[in-house]
């Protein structure tokens, strides 16, 4: 069965891109969220297996939402969509309970690599 | 080796038992398959799966004949499905001793055999099986 | 494997003008009262607008998108940092960004702004203290349509080199790492420490009561050094010792942020009293060649400690022993077994399900869906009163039956890494035989496909690569007159393009003649004399999978004698794929195969034609109206439909199909299909539309396959079998 991901990014493009990746892995991709707030609003409703985080992001931070998200499931799979120079907001989120993290601009399999070796796939 | 034996008006034929999955009765009507040769007679729902059928006398380029076909040969080839449209099934009967046929070589022909003292033409699954994707495609 | 970036470039440019436009906007009422929002605001139109063009490799944008980001988050530090110079600066840069992308648009290259990155660069470093980091972009490949597909870049995990212990092979390919099966493990030792993961207490305890003193102390001690991680309240304190070595691996980005995850996962363990080299240091990614090493306190034992780790990307654990407390022992020792025994566990979270068991659920689920089907017709002639309640428990079971039937699909979906795993090993052993050298490289082997597609496909990839090996590279002698590297190379590249997946089996190789393939078969009598002056070089490269043809020079035991192309092209289109082979003298051969990704189901609108009933896909239906065949103007032979403010080439489905029908004169149903780029739009006439089905699309299996215009065939709920058309091609072929 497909894993269940939801990508949350503020740029469409973004966004589109970790579909389309998601997608060539064979991962099924159940929702996307622009901002932190409605990040954690999908993520109730879809519970999916694994959420994608953008940190920098307006209403609401990809860090808090990843906060509110392990609050609400602490077995909940966050993968942080970071840039390089942003090494102490990654950290901040994995003390927030992230699960890990890929860095922009990131190749595809890099990225499905690093899924499915949280997931435990690989 | 035991062969199904069946019929096209009165000529007898044989298949390998081995090559024949079951022979069922033909369908109250077939779907056309648009653009297929004259062969094909179209195609059959056989317990979900779409069989396609051949008249077994336009493949061998045989004369018509006045006796309704009352018989649906379903050659076992792995994911095909095939069924060949013949007058009538006899039985199983062991065919031992086949010969080269007279006349024209066909590749769907392997050659002639007498059984109870009668002819018999031995077909060959693989060159049926070409010969309908022969008619398929354009000739070269 | 390089990502096409092309297709996201419409996209960038409309997103990154959004963005800049908001920062300019920002900028101006900046000017008028500087609040953190909008200095928020702008931080992140200048990442986002960063991260894109470093996602599409424009670097002069994402380099100055970079610096407006570095200033920006200064002031974000500090607002009163903020002057009417910066803003002027910051807009020029947001213009020439907004150049930029419009030159992108133009399909110009951006010019980098080096004057202003520089006045920037001043500025960062002024109000920091410190120079802007390097901006880093992305390789990418933009594809234009038309282009011939590009080069794919070296990939550091495809290495080109040989690999010691196989001479003559070197392999690349980027998923192949696969679990050992389960029943190559080694049996799990009952009374291991690991086995106890959980179970604090468990272990006897009478042979730790000194060392559990020592440990206490140690832990004290251990404060005062270094405390790194959290105590675990809960453990115990006789929880033993463990040593842990682990690498980060040296293509990690950001090594410290990979290290502070490991110490995290660690510490949630039990008491870290150790770390190598210490918090801060790795925090700074300041890590000699990626060692770090851990001394633990943790009840969980080596198995927990394994399961802590696995699922952490970029880190190999090197080693994990228990240690004594004092003095620390270092051991380094392969753990090649227990690291297996730790992967069983992730195993048995999955089970092993035969593939016949697997095609019985699919067969099952197909007849149940026909069956439904069924059921909705029989309630159709149900007296008016009694249809709801049926109706509705019929859709009840239409829903569940179509989300079983997308499990059992997902089910059945199995990596081709499955298959392409034996590829290096038949390389290696047919380059030995043949005394060439051969450099294979998989690519995309992660993709997935229906498990029933991948064990047909097997033999066929195998006896490809031989055909490559065998015929398509010349001996090194040969290759080295030709000025070619004396290693042949042969590419097997897995991509998905829409709902089809496409394997390329590509060789550097002498290529194939078409002229030898022509008289090959004009001398088996396969072909006419005809046929062969007509034949394109693309077709007559496919007389090689016609029994016999062959232009091999030499016959060997390998390829066989021309067998097996035959077999391979049936194998392919027995699937529902097709297969294609490009070559050109001197180059090399490309073989292709297009395979469908699985069976699938579809959204149809049946028509009726003559007795005759046809699928047409929802999909590419347009709309349908109805006119009078002999009503509509004509342009020479062709009947043309008013249709929006165009018109449209009208074709009679049944003269389309050669279907005997005898439409009544007067109005008759236009269905409106879309058509492909050589078709456009077209109205076919039809005698009824008799409404949607939804249905489960079979492969149309050999000798159906091979008549054009027939995309597959289903069974409805009355039982009939139905043909879904695909109009474009029935139009040209």
């Amino acid at each position: 069965m497909a894993k269940r991901v939801l990508v949350v990014d503020d740029a469409i493009f973004m966004r589109n891109m970790i579909k389309d990746i998601f997608a060539s892995g064979g991962f099924e991709v159940v929702g996307e969220a622009a901002n932190g707030l409605e990040a954690v609003e999908k993520f109730k409703e879809l519970k999916p297996d694994l959420t994608t985080m953008d940190i920098v992001m307006p209403f609401k931070s990809g860090i808090e939402a990843t906060r509110e998200i392990i609050k609400a499931d602490s077995s909940a799979v966050v993968i942080m969509c970071s840039a390089l120079g942003q090494e102490s907001l990654v950290m901040e989120a994995i003390e927030a309970g992230a699960s890990d993290f890929i860095v922009k601009p990131f190749r595809a399999e890099d990225v499905l690599a690093v899924v499915k070796k949280v997931l435990g796939e690989a | 080796m035991r062969h199904v034996i069946f019929r096209v008006e009165k000529e007898r034929y044989g298949l390998p038992l081995s090559a024949v999955r079951e022979v069922v009765v033909p369908p109250e009507r077939y779907t056309r398959v648009p653009r297929a040769p004259a062969a094909i007679t179209g195609v059959m729902n056989l317990r979900g799966r779409v069989v396609t059928v051949v008249e077994l006398r336009q493949l061998l380029h045989l004369p018509e004949g006045p006796t309704p076909l009352c018989r649906v040969v379903l050659l076992d080839r792995g994911r095909r499905d095939l069924g060949l449209l013949v007058t009538d099934v006899d039985g199983i009967e062991a065919v031992e001793r086949v010969s080269a046929a007279p006349g024209k070589v066909m590749p769907a022909v392997r050659g002639v055999a007498r059984l109870g003292g009668l002819g018999v033409t031995v077909l060959d699954p693989e060159g049926l099986d070409a010969a309908v994707v022969a008619l398929f495609t354009p000739s070269k | 494997m390089t990502m096409d970036m092309s297709r996201y470039l419409g996209l960038f440019i409309s997103e990154a003008t959004e963005h800049l436009e908001a920062l300019g906007r920002d900028l101006v009422a900046l000017e008028r009262e500087a609040t953190a929002d909008t200095v928020d605001s702008m931080f992140r139109h200048a990442h986002s607008v960063k991260g894109m063009a470093s996602s599409m490799g424009f670097e002069a944008i994402a380099m100055l998108a970079h610096r407006v980001e570095d200033l920006v988050d200064a002031v974000r530090q500090d607002r009163k940092l903020l002057d009417r110079d910066l803003v002027d600066l910051l807009l020029s840069a947001a213009d020439t960004l907004m150049a930029q992308v419009r030159a992108v648009a133009a399909s110009r290259e951006p010019e980098a702004a080096a004057p202003l990155l520089e006045q920037l660069s001043v500025r960062v470093r002024a109000l920091t203290g410190h120079a802007p980091a390097v901006t880093r972009v992305a390789q990418v490949t933009l594809r234009k349509p038309g282009d011939p597909p590009a080069e794919e870049d070296p990939d550091p995990a495809a290495p080109a080199a040989v690999t010691p212990g196989t001479p003559d092979v070197a392999v690349g390919s980027t998923a192949l790492a696969v679990m050992p099966p389960a029943s190559l493990m080694p049996p799990r030792d009952l009374s291991a420490p690991e086995t106890l993961y959980g179970a604090p207490g468990a272990r006897p305890r009478t042979d730790v009561p000194a060392e559990a003193e020592l440990l206490s102390s140690v832990a004290t001690l251990g404060a005062n050094l270094k405390v790194l991680a959290n105590v675990d309240a809960d453990g115990p304190p006789s929880a033993p010792r463990w040593s842990v070595r682990l690498r980060i691996s040296p293509t990690c980005q950001v090594p410290g942020v990979r290290a502070f995850l490991v110490h995290k996962r660690l510490s949630t363990l039990g008491t870290l009293v150790d770390l190598r080299p210490p918090l801060e240091e790795l925090k700074a990614g300041r890590i000699p060649d990626g060692f770090i090493q851990v001394e633990l306190d943790t009840a969980v034992g080596e198995a927990g400690i394994q399961t802590a780790l696995r699922n952490v990307a970029e880190v190999e654990v090197v080693s994990v022993s228990q240690a004594v407390p004092e003095p620390p022992i270092l051991a380094i020792t392969s753990q090649t077994a227990d690291s297996a025994r730790a992967s069983a566990d992730a195993s048995s979270r999955t089970v092993r399900v035969r593939t016949e068991l697997l095609d019985y659920f699919l067969d099952t689920v197909g007849e149940l869906m026909l069956a439904t089907a069924r059921l909705r017709e029989v309630g159709k002639v149900l007296p008016e009163v009694s249809r709801p309640a049926l109706e509705e428990g019929v859709y009840r079971l239409h829903t569940l039956v179509k989300d079983l039937h997308d499990k059992v699909m997902s089910a059945r979906m199995t990596p081709l890494s499955l298959i392409t795993d034996r590829l290096p090993r038949a390389a290696r052993d047919l380059a030995r035989r043949k005394e060439r050298e051969v450099e294979l490289v998989i690519t995309g082997a992660e993709i997935e496909l229906d498990r029933a597609i991948l064990d047909e496909l097997a033999d066929p990839l195998l006896h490809l690569l031989r055909n490559c090996i065998d015929h398509g590279l010349e001996a090194p002698e040969e290759r080295l007159a030709a000025k070619k590297s004396v290693r042949g190379r042969v590419l097997v590249t897995v991509r998905r393009a829409r709902d089809r997946v496409i394997i390329d089996i590509e060789d550097d190789g002498r290529g194939m003649d078409p002229a030898k393939l022509k008289a090959s078969a004009l001398k088996r009598g396969l072909i006419t004399e005809e046929a062969a002056a007509r034949m394109a070089d693309r077709d007559a490269f496919l007389l090689s999978c016609l029994p016999g043809v062959s232009t091999a020079k030499d016959i060997t035991d390998i390829s066989g004698r021309g067998v097996g192309m035959d077999a391979v092209k049936r194998v392919v289109e027995s699937v529902g794929g097709t297969l294609e082979i490009e070559s050109e003298r001197g180059r090399g051969t490309c073989f292709t195969l297009r395979l469908p990704l699985t069976v699938a189901v579809v959204h149809l609108l049946l028509v009726q034609v003559g007795e005759e009933v046809f699928g047409l896909p929802i999909a590419k239906v347009v709309g349908a109206t109805e006119a009078d065949p002999d009503a509509l103007s004509r342009s020479r032979e062709t009947a043309l439909l008013p249709h929006g403010n165009g018109l449209l080439p009208v074709h009679l489905l049944e003269v389309l199909l050669g279907v005997p029908a005898s439409p009544r004169p007067g109005f008759r149903p236009f269905v409106v299909m879309e058509g492909d780029a050589g078709t456009g739009k077209v109205a076919l006439a039809v005698d009824r539309l008799l409404g949607q089905e939804e249905v489960v699309l079979k492969p149309l299996s050999r000798p159906l396959d091979l008549l054009p215009g027939l995309s597959g065939v289903t069974i409805l709920g009355s039982g009939r079998p139905v043909f879904i058309l695909d109009v474009p091609r029935l139009l040209t072929a």
